[in-house]
């Protein structure tokens, strides 16, 4: 479950681009499966758990959306405010990261930086695309299950799939990175 | 690059790096929080029945746990029924055995009702 917990909270990171919102999204879809599917057979609580949280990212949207809305709609009642909207929050996590850069080994340094990039290309991905990449590769999920997570037909996985790869790699590529 | 391959390299990254040891434990406290939360696991018979009859057996909404009590009712029922038949059987069975052992006292061949009728065809013819 460590690993699987773990998965989900970058998986939500990806996606949300917030680390607290991404940790209330893991810890809701946790209870949630706790709490309505405990009494299940084990072989079926990851894909559930999968399932779960592919909804509580889609209701986070949802909510940002609707706050969004108020926000531009108060925001445009009281100048000043909105300024941090551009705000890359990647930049914060790379100024984080750097920090830790000198204590590292050069192949440690090295690998952390190809992680990293690899995250902020996954961040960039269109959400279905990166869902289906994340789900099928990273968790190994067959096609038929993250078909059944993502409420789509096993085609379109594959071509979820497919492109998450080309454009994946077309990116690391244009960073200098191959794999 | 082979998009298997391509995958199985990103995936090897991936696995390589960690959560920071603040977020790492947040997730354990909401693991162990969840599992406190965690629904009981169904009685064994409903938990075989479900095992049996599989989730996406329902009929409009009939599971396996309004079914299953029904057919324990429906059971017990004929239980029953089959259970008070042998009593009387057996009762019978008791009558026969005295009868031809000729364990019966006297009276119980007399046969009372036997007699008013006897006497009342007579009367009529």
């Amino acid at each position: 479950m460590e690993g699987v917990e773990r998965r989900a909270f970058k998986q939500a990171v990806f996606a949300v681009r917030d680390e607290q919102a991404a940790l209330d999204i893991v810890q809701d879809a946790m209870l949630r499966l706790a709490e309505k599917y405990g009494d299940r057979p084990a072989a079926e609580l990851p894909l559930l758990f999968h399932r779960i949280v592919q909804n509580a990212i889609r209701d986070w949207y949802r909510r940002q959306k609707v706050r969004s809305l108020w926000t531009t709609l108060l925001s445009s009642l009281s100048p000043g405010r909105g300024e941090d909207e551009d705000q890359d929050p990647l930049e914060t996590l790379q100024a984080a990261d750097a920090s830790n850069a000198q204590d590292m080994p050069g192949a440690q340094l090295e690998q952390a930086q190809v992680l990293e990039i690899i995250e902020q290309e996954l961040t960039k991905l269109p959400a279905r695309q990166r869902e289906a990449f994340i789900m099928r590769y990273w968790d190994e999920l067959d096609v038929a299950q993250t078909a059944q997570v993502m409420g789509c037909s096993e085609g379109s996985v594959k071509t979820h799939c497919s492109r998450a790869t080309h454009a994946l790699a077309a990116a690391l590529k244009a960073r200098g990175i191959t794999l | 690059m082979n998009e298997l391959h391509f995958a199985s390299r990103i995936r090897q990254i991936l696995n390589q790096g960690s959560v920071d040891a603040k977020v790492a434990q947040r997730l354990q406290a909401a693991r162990e929080l969840a599992l406190s939360r965690q629904r009981p696991e169904p009685q064994p018979v409903l938990r075989w029945a479900d095992n049996v009859l599989g989730d996406g057996w329902s009929w409009g909404g009939l599971s396996a746990r309004v079914i299953l009590p029904v057919v324990a009712l429906a059971v017990a029922a004929v239980g029953i029924y089959r259970w008070q038949e042998s009593q009387r059987l057996a009762e019978v069975v008791e009558i026969d055995s005295q009868l031809l052992t000729d364990d019966l006292p006297i009276d119980a061949y007399l046969d009372r009702g036997f007699q008013n009728w006897l006497k009342k065809r007579a009367a009529d013819e």
